[in-house]
């Protein structure tokens, strides 16, 4: 039986989930608004949630008088005497902001029902296997707290009627050692789909820490929304200035480097990570490519190069965002429209402030690849 | 300095002249110069390089301090500067106005690069909204003129080993 206060708190939750829903532009703007609850769940500031509270009604509640008076002035009641000096402040109130917990998968739902974002199909069959345990079977022995009361019950009642121990009359069931039945589990194997996001950062001397924080907040809302498409994805970080390198979560976010931009670096450790680790064969891959494109001089050549040879042959899609530095937008991504037009696993996308975000992800993950 | 008064020189006789390559060389160092409208006061130009084989074996290092000072002394532009980017794979060091000037136009600043090889440039660059990045002129008197030839000169000066 459900219980009012299990009922009430899924009304709650359905309204808290309303409100996030309906300010979820501002929360992938604002990507600091959101905080971290361990690996699987956010807390989200909802702003203007009427928390339910008491309201006390008039009985009883005069007060002992206090101040100017005679002995025998009748006291009023409240809001019938005569108003006070202090008028309404002309400021709006800040609004209470309540935060609330909200675990990654339902955030990745949130995301794709108001991008209208598609499911992505796999590439390929699922053709890699892994074991669960499933408790399926039923043993004679086993720990206490895995006992079926039920099949042992019923395996003590067998035997007391061959037995002939059983009463109709005085249905008295006592099992012993022998009549125990623990659960029991069986390792099934799972077709399960591997899928890898490969991130790449500039964070080259004319990639400022703003162009970064959009990185960081696109990056977080792609990998949300990919975690709930394929369960245990990888995520690997790279990040280049003229040399680059594989690096973790925490550095990929926090550094900053002053060389030159040579984008051909992070594509040639993109290369060779996917051809030593992730084979294209058995993996769905996921690039994210984020700059200024400001790239040097001739290294445009040599990216192309290993982009349309090593790269757009093996992924699902290659994404490229290019932010807006101080200096505007460099030629990179116009000239990636030259050389690849149209190429059906490189998509494309202008991230000239935070507002751009929103449709920035749209465009990546709206083609359900 | 005989290279600067050979460059002021150079840009007076073009006075009323438009679209002239302006090249003046010490043996050493070679002032090449796009003018694209030349008056009494200034000119318009597309871009001013130095180039010497002086800096062939510079390394990055030397580029990078000499760069700082060439920034540090830099200071009668529109935009002050500084070091940007410095690429140790290609040795060059690239400078620009920070900040860039911007308006409702977009924005526009200079882009200065000293190169192992060698080379020490100044062009400058617009950025209208919606549109890609291009060189657009730059307008300064002959006074500045000068004095970016003299300093592009005590630049590779401080790579050169003492």
């Amino acid at each position: 039986m459900v219980m009012d206060i299990q009922r009430d708190q899924r009304r709650f939750k359905q309204i808290v989930r309303g409100r996030i829903r309906q300010n979820l532009r501002k929360y992938i703007t604002h990507g600091e608004m959101i905080g971290r609850r361990g690996r699987d769940a956010v807390s989200i500031p909802v702003p203007q949630l009427d928390v339910p509270h008491f309201k006390y009604g008039k009985n009883g509640s005069g007060g002992v008088g206090q101040g100017k008076g005679e002995v025998g002035d009748p006291l009023s009641q409240p809001g019938e005497g005569p108003e006070g000096a202090g008028g309404a402040g002309s400021d709006p109130g800040s609004g209470h902001l309540v935060e609330v917990e909200v675990s990654l998968k339902e955030l990745a739902e949130m995301l794709g029902e108001e991008l209208e974002l598609p499911r992505i199909q796999p590439k390929g069959t699922a053709n890699i296997e892994s074991e669960k345990a499933k408790y399926n079977s039923i043993r004679q022995t086993g720990p206490e707290s895995l006992k079926h009361f039920k099949k042992t019950y019923l395996r003590a009642l067998k035997r007391q009627i061959t037995t002939g121990n059983y009463v109709p009359d005085d249905p008295c069931i006592v099992p012993v050692k022998g009549d125990k039945q623990y659960r029991s589990w069986n390792d099934v194997p799972l077709p399960e789909v591997n899928a890898v996001a490969i991130y790449m950062m500039d964070v080259s001397g004319s990639m400022t820490d703003e162009q970064k924080h959009i990185v960081r907040n696109e990056a977080f809302w792609i990998d949300t929304w990919l975690t709930n498409q394929y369960r245990g994805i990888e995520t690997r970080y790279i990040i280049h200035d003229a040399i680059a390198k594989e690096v973790d979560e925490h550095t990929f976010y926090h550094t900053r480097e002053s060389g030159g931009t040579r984008i051909s670096s992070a594509y040639k450790v993109c290369a060779d990570l996917i051809a030593s680790t992730f084979p294209s064969e058995d993996w769905n891959i996921y690039c994210f490519q984020f700059s200024d494109g400001d790239n040097w001089g001739d290294d445009n050549r040599v990216a192309f190069e290993l982009l349309n040879q090593k790269l757009l042959p093996v992924v699902n899609a290659f994404c490229y965002g290019q932010v807006e530095s101080p200096y505007g937008s460099g030629d990179f991504i116009d000239s990636l429209r030259k050389e690849f037009n149209n190429h059906e696993s490189l998509i494309l996308s202008e991230i000239p402030d935070k507002d751009a975000i929103y449709n920035s992800i749209k465009t990546f993950l709206g083609k359900g690849k | 300095m005989k290279l600067r008064d050979d460059f002021v020189q150079e840009l007076k006789s073009l006075v009323g002249q438009t679209n002239h390559q302006v090249s003046v060389s010490d043996g050493l160092r070679t002032i090449r110069c796009k003018v694209l409208q030349c008056d009494p006061l200034g000119a318009a130009i597309s871009d001013l390089v130095l180039e010497t084989g002086e800096l062939a074996t510079a390394d990055i290092a030397k580029l990078e301090t000499a760069s700082k000072s060439l920034c540090g002394r830099v200071t009668y532009l529109l935009e002050p500067i500084s070091p940007i980017e410095i690429d140790s794979t290609g040795c060059v060091v690239q400078m620009r106005s920070n900040p860039p000037h911007k308006d409702d136009n977009g924005l526009k600043y200079y882009e200065l690069t000293l190169r192992q090889g060698g080379s020490v440039s100044l062009t400058r660059y617009e950025k209208q909204p919606a549109n890609s990045r291009l060189p657009v002129p730059a307008t300064l008197t002959h006074e500045v003129l000068s004095r970016l030839v003299e300093d592009f000169s005590i630049a590779v000066d401080e790579v050169l080993p003492s």
